[in-house]
């Protein structure tokens, strides 16, 4: 849309309105006015709009003349890198358009729109991309030789790193798809002959299924593996310090852990190289494996089973009775049924449990439901016991939060705020106990969990009380783009 | 009561005759078979020998649409079908766990002489041991195939080209799908069967043609396996199209519960061909005339586009298809 007509849709303040107008003109996730015209089915249940000024000619002149904020989605298939061949996108959008509007100007090197969200008052970047990429970054640390730190399998990015330089590729999207391994493979190719730096060495995710990992063991080079989670908290020594002692709450969907079980909720102390995990979510089952990651019913009904209550599916007809008995199956016969601490999957789970979302559609559309919902009241937090298990990691014991949000005669909102409130509670208990027993200890929270600006804003507000400060990365994608930057601090210390 | 099978049907003595006399050689009999020797002299033929062989160990023994017994003739006879030859000659060798019973082995052997019988083949020698209660799980088979090359070609991936036609003979995954649903009661209402069955009559229909390159039955990793290991073998790209691949929908339903992938499921009686473009057609439409047959499909095809194997989706996506890991973790963070 046109500067003149943000006023009319969106809440932008000053620095939002400041981004907006950024060389790269990000999307910016700015507050959506309630007598906002734009269509209500325009990211329903979310209370944000992503915001673009216009950034090519073409789009300076469709906006000019049509006079109205557009609506304007990438050009690509779910899943895909945007499409950047006229023909091809003819072939394969013809199905989803009634129309096409080329330039003559062929694109070389695809980049999507870069991401931004401000997150109390620091941009923090969501997606990298176009205007933005290759981005580079000073190392805190001076590498003996060239590596490349391939990232995860969804949102993947790459790191290109030599002596105390790093530079990180646009996104390439969810390695799965054949186009964007191809994109992936291109993005490689592009770094090391853009900076005329040849990799000697290769950075993975430890995950073996990952597209990145297995390029990697086929790389013919040699590769050192970072485990997902060490590598999200590592993410945060390329914009903080690296040398002192760190508690990291690394909280995302789930990965590869150090024991071979699916992690997603994890505190780490130490430093980057040196990660001792000192607390957890209690485990619960992923019945359907990666069926959870779209079926947050499936992870709310594991939840309450194990917490010994029956799953209600609160009045929707997006499950009925014959599969959630087969849900039932599969989770007693514990088929297909990993064990995982993910605090992603417990968000989403919460979002089912409260009704706004059986089946998600996109990737975290329980947990912005829930977040969106969770900003129009207040609750009390609710404190979740904590036991330290044989392994000498403080267990967080969900199970109260799971009666809570099962409790219908509480009101739904009230319900999404407290397990904001409760999960915000518990993390500044386990930052303020290692505060007190470590000087000069730097919090900090990296992972796809923290996108979320209301539990981020509730840590924050709770450890400043107690004159505690926490971190975040802000120029390096939180979520699972910022892995390879991580992987490289990581490798480095290792 | 002698309903049990003991650890004295294993030990070479009365019961043990007995067990084979009343089960093994009652119901397999035929010329060839002697149960008082130790080797048999096969009939010369004037053809070139071909041989395989396959161990059983499904569980449950008896599954919607087949058992142990008649899996152990398949699954060697589509072996060497998909080779070339006409399977003629089956071995048997029976380790049966004590404590098994005699009418679930009679039943059995019983349905194996029958599946033989359908497919051609004599079991000309067989062996029996007996292990103690735990330590087999109830019945295992293992059977040698031996058939004559009858095929005008040496089918192998060095044949494959790009643009070669991938072809499928049936529905894919029900076998897999059968015997979790066997195995796990799952409330799935339907008529879920196994696949398993001879391949002969699809193998046979074709081996005339010269532009056939390649056949395989995709049993265990499914056609997601057999699939890989023609692109391995030939560095040549695989492009499935998803909408024409044959699964039933009893096949989707428990796939979509579980977080399974029918492409990895097992088949018992299905054949991936890889076949010249010129011929596709010819071959779909032979197969679609043979009983079994009306679910044949061409799937896809050998692609110059890129090295890998990719299924294209309903809306258009190219989605790899990864090789089966043995222990397939969440990806998705």
């Amino acid at each position: 849309m046109e500067q003149s007509q943000l006023d009319d849709c969106v809440d932008a303040t000053e620095l939002e309105k400041m981004l907006l107008q950024n060389n790269s003109r990000p999307i910016v996730l700015i507050k959506r006015k309630p007598a906002c015209r734009l269509p209500q089915n325009l990211a329903p249940g979310i209370n944000r709009l992503g915001v673009m000024l216009p950034s090519s000619p073409l789009q300076y002149l469709l906006c000019r003349y049509f006079r109205k904020p557009l609506v304007a989605t990438s050009g690509n298939i779910s899943g895909e890198p945007i499409i950047t061949d006229n023909k091809d996108a003819t072939k394969r959008l013809a199905n989803l358009c009634d129309a096409f509007l080329h330039h003559d100007r062929a694109i070389v090197r695809p980049a999507d729109d870069p991401v931004i969200s401000y997150n109390n008052s620091s941009p923090q970047i969501l997606r990298t991309g176009r205007g933005s990429t290759p981005t580079e970054y000073r190392l805190p640390v001076t590498l003996d030789t060239p590596v490349l730190a391939v990232g995860g399998h969804i949102k993947n990015t790459i790191a290109l790193a030599w002596r105390d330089r790093m530079v990180i590729s646009a996104h390439n999207g969810d390695l799965g798809s054949l186009r964007s391994q191809q994109t992936f493979k291109q993005a490689i190719n592009d770094l090391q002959q853009l900076y005329q730096v040849t990799a000697e060495h290769i950075i993975c995710d430890a995950h073996p299924g990952y597209g990145s990992t297995q390029w990697a063991g086929e790389s013919g080079l040699t590769v050192s593996k970072v485990f997902h989670h060490h590598a999200h908290a590592s993410s945060l020594a390329v914009e903080y310090r690296h040398d002192k002692s760190w508690l990291v709450f690394a909280w995302d969907g789930v990965g590869m852990g150090v024991d071979g079980s699916l992690w997603g909720g994890e505190t780490f102390f130490g430093r980057p190289g040196n990660w001792q995990r000192v607390a957890s979510l209690n485990t619960f089952a992923l019945p359907g494996g990666d069926k959870t990651s779209r079926g947050a019913w499936r992870v709310a009904a594991s939840l309450c089973w194990q917490a010994d209550v029956d799953y209600v599916v609160p009045a929707s007809n997006a499950v009925d009775s014959l599969k959630l008995q087969q849900l039932k199956m599969i989770w007693q016969r514990k088929m297909n049924c990993p064990e995982s601490s993910a605090a992603g999957r417990l968000f989403s789970a919460a979002a089912a449990l409260v009704g706004l979302v059986q089946n998600e559609t996109y990737e975290g559309h329980g947990p912005m439901l829930l977040e969106a919902l969770a900003e129009t009241t207040q609750a009390e937090a609710i404190i979740l016991p904590m036991i330290l298990d044989g392994n000498n990691v403080l267990r967080i014991d969900w199970k109260p939060l799971i009666m809570m949000l099962s409790d219908t005669t509480l009101p739904v909102a009230f319900r999404a705020r407290c397990v904001h409130e409760t999960l915000a509670e518990c993390i500044s208990r386990i930052a303020v106990q290692y505060s007190e027993q470590h000087n000069d200890l730097l919090i900090g929270l990296s992972g796809g969990v923290f996108q979320n600006q209301l539990l981020v804003q509730l840590v924050r507000q709770r450890l400043h009380t107690q004159d505690l400060d926490v971190v975040i990365p802000s120029s390096i994608p939180v979520n699972d783009g910022g892995l390879c930057a991580g992987q490289i601090i990581e490798y480095y210390f290792q | 009561m002698t309903d049990l099978i003991t650890l004295a049907h294993g030990n070479g003595g009365k019961h043990m005759r007995r067990l084979i006399e009343d089960i093994f050689a009652r119901h397999l009999a035929n010329e060839l078979l002697n149960i008082n020797r130790d080797a048999i002299l096969l009939p010369e033929q004037n053809a070139q020998l071909m041989t395989t062989v396959d161990g059983f160990t499904v569980q449950p023994i008896i599954f919607p649409g087949g058992n142990i017994g008649s899996l152990c003739v398949h699954g060697t006879v589509n072996d060497l079908a998909v080779s070339g030859a006409v399977p003629k000659f089956l071995t048997l060798g029976a380790i049966i766990e004590e404590g098994l019973s005699f009418d679930v082995l009679n039943k059995v052997v019983k349905s194996l002489a029958q599946t033989a019988n359908q497919c051609g083949v004599h079991i000309v020698c067989g062996d029996t041991k007996v292990v103690p209660h735990g330590q087999g799980s109830e019945l295992y088979f293992t059977t040698t195939g031996i058939g004559y090359k009858s095929a005008v070609v040496d089918y192998s991936t060095r044949l494959i080209q790009p643009g070669d036609k991938i072809l499928v003979s049936g529905s894919i995954g029900d076998h897999g799908a059968a015997i979790m649903l066997a195995r796990e009661q799952f409330g799935l209402s339907g008529d879920l069967q196994s696949d398993s069955a001879s391949v002969i009559p699809f193998c046979q229909s074709i081996y005339n043609l010269k532009e056939i390159r390649f056949m395989r039955d995709p049993t265990r990793g499914g056609i997601a396996s057999v699939l890989h290991e023609i692109n391995q073998a030939t560095g040549i790209g695989i492009q499935i199209n998803e909408a024409s691949v044959p699964i039933r929908n009893e096949v989707t339903t428990i796939c979509e519960m579980l977080g399974y992938e029918p492409y990895y499921l097992a088949n018992e009686g299905r054949v991936v061909a890889v076949v010249d473009a010129n011929v596709a057609e010819h071959v779909l439409a032979t197969w679609k005339n043979l009983p079994n047959g009306h679910q044949a499909c061409i799937i896809g095809e050998m692609t110059e586009q890129h090295q890998e194997v990719v299924l294209q989706t309903a809306l258009g996506g190219e989605r790899i298809v990864h090789q089966l890991s043995d222990d397939p973790l969440p990806r998705i963070c």
